[in-house]
């Protein structure tokens, strides 16, 4: 029997598609091989193809733009938004406009051109954590930024356009929608109950088992109950945490370790899919975050949205949570 | 310099890349074949369990339904979530007896009865007092969700929730009658009707034009002139005018992006309450070329970078020769 449920923190109700229920080896076969790029810039001696550097893991003696770096972050050659100016709103009828302020950055995740983030060593797996934390400080500095997003597409499916392994940054000038939602959904779970809803949740996927894929000292991933996507997976701090910038360095050892190690068990469950992920944490300035927890979503992507899901935004997703739970965590 | 572009109905915000824009050839891609007509099972009269048949135009029950109605509509919780059975109707439009794959290809008239038909299921489902909306819409090519199997149809979708991006769009299109005393959708029309940077093409009783805060490359959205909440109400009496609009588009799809593959959907009131709805929304159609994919930012932030000015589609959309060839 096909069931709908609801997702507690935005109240986005989901349609399981139970009489079609797929297991990992009916989706469509992904068609991941970017094409090779004879001269690629992010390959380590061609620093000087994108543009200087914003932030590096690299030895003290080595110097910016050249060879030696373990992770590397340079701005966008292509940026969707621009990092000069001031941020200027305007109203044009019943419309509303601003300038197109913010950041866009590449977040380079090793020199190997041939590695992916499931073939990175512990260290340099972790250097991509510190690295995104630093980045993130950074730019949280700038007071015209209200939102920092870190997200990776991988594979052509899942919108990457270059093969060698990165991660991208963005910072806004406002806090998107998807985020307002949550925070908005949060809020009002913590003024019914006065507990934050996702550490409820985590306590929950405790008691129920069947969707939790995996754990370490620090993190959970999960199912969640109400998915969007096939597969989608979560991770989250297991002690309350809304912001992802006070981490420190023994929690991103392990949050490190459980998102390479999701990302393995998504690769061999789902026969090396396209995927995006992406972190959702407070916004800039919200101090008081009792209600909020950051967290990761991971999205394989393996189906398309049809015009339905378009339009309602009532998503279809043909796999039980807790069977993909299963399927990652027997993997 | 891009810009940031707020959606004023549900108050999403788009990045208008305006740098990096694509020229409308870059997002052309081909359609695979499509099934021969032997194999076709909407060619077949018997295969499916009719609901209903209006001048050549079929209404089956899905062979696949995901959503079901023969089970009594239950909410219950398990634990601090909440979970129903998946109560409601899917329904297939088959949209003509030949074996035509774009509705583009279709005439007018025909056109005409697809919509038609919608209304009198939509007015058929909402008696169901289970069910909270219905939607109408299509998947037309691979890229849009759709089997390829070159026979134009559509679906309706009766379920018993409110989804959440007809709730986002009820309630931004309430907020602004409530400040204004307005419908958003009227004022908006009447300020792209004045402007013209947008309008794709109107007739009538029908405005198409590109949304300032789109989305998607060539994203159009089509509006009655005259204000009413309600598609299947609305529609009577302009049947014919909405199904000249919706050929054209489709046909300046067609020719001018290589037969894409496709979404539309119509955009009606809740079936609720449907009084609270009547002054402030604006039954509407939006219509989606699947020429991007979405990446990882837009799902984590539901924040679209719309690599083509909405001026710029509608600009290319308008000088498109639909007659070209004929």
């Amino acid at each position: 029997m096909p069931e709908l449920r609801r997702d507690p923190v935005v109240g986005r109700w989901v349609i399981i598609d139970t009489e079609h229920t797929k297991g990992p080896s009916d989706f469509p076969k992904s068609d991941n091989t970017p094409t090779r790029q004879a001269i690629c810039p992010f390959c380590p001696g061609r620093e000087y193809q994108t543009p200087n550097e914003v932030g590096a893991v690299r030895p003290s003696h080595s110097l910016a733009n050249t060879p030696g770096w373990l992770v590397r972050t340079v701005p966008n050659k292509f940026p969707v938004l621009s990092c000069g100016g001031f941020l200027q709103k305007e109203g044009y009828g019943v419309y509303d406009q601003m300038t197109g302020i913010g950041a866009h950055e590449v977040l380079i995740e090793n020199p190997d051109h041939d590695k992916a983030l499931v073939d990175l060593t512990k260290d340099e797996m972790q250097a991509v954590i510190s690295q995104y934390q630093e980045r993130f400080r950074q730019l949280s500095r700038d007071s015209r930024f209200k939102y920092i997003m870190i997200f990776k597409n991988f594979g052509s499916s899942a919108g990457a356009t270059v093969e060698h392994t990165h991660s991208q940054i963005i910072a806004l000038p406002m806090v998107p929608k998807t985020v307002l939602e949550e925070l908005k959904g949060a809020e009002y779970y913590y003024q019914q109950h006065g507990r934050c809803v996702f550490c409820d949740m985590i306590s929950q996927e405790y008691q129920d088992k069947e969707r939790i894929v995996m754990e370490n000292n620090s993190f959970l991933a999960f199912c969640p109950y109400a998915p969007r996507y096939a597969f989608e997976t979560w991770i989250i701090p297991k002690g309350h945490s809304p912001d992802f910038a006070e981490r420190d360095g023994a929690i991103s050892a392990h949050l490190a370790q459980i998102l390479q190690d999701v990302l393995i068990k998504v690769k061999k469950v789902l026969a090396d899919p396209s995927y995006n992920y992406y972190l959702h944490t407070v916004p800039l300035g919200q101090a008081n975050g009792a209600h909020y927890h950051w967290h990761i979503e991971i999205i394989p992507k393996l189906t398309r949205s049809v015009g339905f899901e378009w339009g309602t935004g009532l998503h279809i997703v043909p796999t039980f949570p807790q069977e993909a739970a299963r399927f990652l965590r027997e993997s | 310099m891009s810009e940031l572009r707020k959606d004023p109905i549900v108050g999403r915000w788009t990045i208008v890349a305006t740098e990096r824009a694509r020229r409308p050839a870059a997002f052309v891609e081909p359609q695979p074949t499509v099934t021969a007509p032997k194999n076709c099972p909407y060619c077949q009269d018997h295969a499916f369990e009719e609901v209903a048949a209006i001048d050549g135009v079929r209404v089956i029950k899905s062979g696949s339904p995901i959503l079901d109605d023969t089970k009594v509509f239950e909410r219950q919780d398990h634990g601090m979530y909440e979970v129903a059975h998946s109560y409601g109707s899917h329904e297939i439009v088959i949209e003509t007896p030949e074996h035509i794959a774009n509705m583009a290809d279709l005439s007018e008239d025909e056109i005409k009865v697809v919509f038609q038909t919608y209304a009198l299921r939509i007015q058929h489902h909402r008696k169901n007092p289970c069910i909270e909306y219905v939607l109408a819409y299509k998947n037309y090519g691979l890229a849009a969700g759709s089997r390829n199997i070159g026979h134009s149809r559509s679906q309706i979708m009766a379920v018993p929730v409110l989804p959440m991006r007809v709730n986002d769009k009820v309630r931004g299109a309430k907020e602004y009658f409530d400040c204004h005393e307005r419908c958003l959708f009227c004022d908006m029309i009447s300020q792209e009707l004045k402007k013209k940077e947008r309008l794709i093409v109107e007739n009538e009783d029908f405005v198409a034009i590109a949304p300032f805060a789109s989305r998607f490359p060539f994203e159009t959205m089509v509006l009655p002139k005259t204000h009413h909440c309600d598609f299947a109400d609305g529609l009577k009496d302009r049947e014919g005018s909405l199904a000249a609009i919706m050929k054209e588009i489709l046909l300046r799809f067609k020719i001018g992006l290589n037969d894409p593959a496709y979404n539309y959907m119509i955009q009606t009131s809740p079936v609720k309450k449907s009084s609270s709805f009547k002054d402030n929304y604006h039954w509407h159609i939006e219509v989606m070329p699947r020429l991007t994919r979405v990446a990882g930012f837009e799902r984590g932030t539901g924040f679209y970078i719309c690599p083509i000015p909405p001026e710029m589609t509608a600009d290319f959309l308008k000088e498109v020769d639909i007659h070209a060839g004929t």
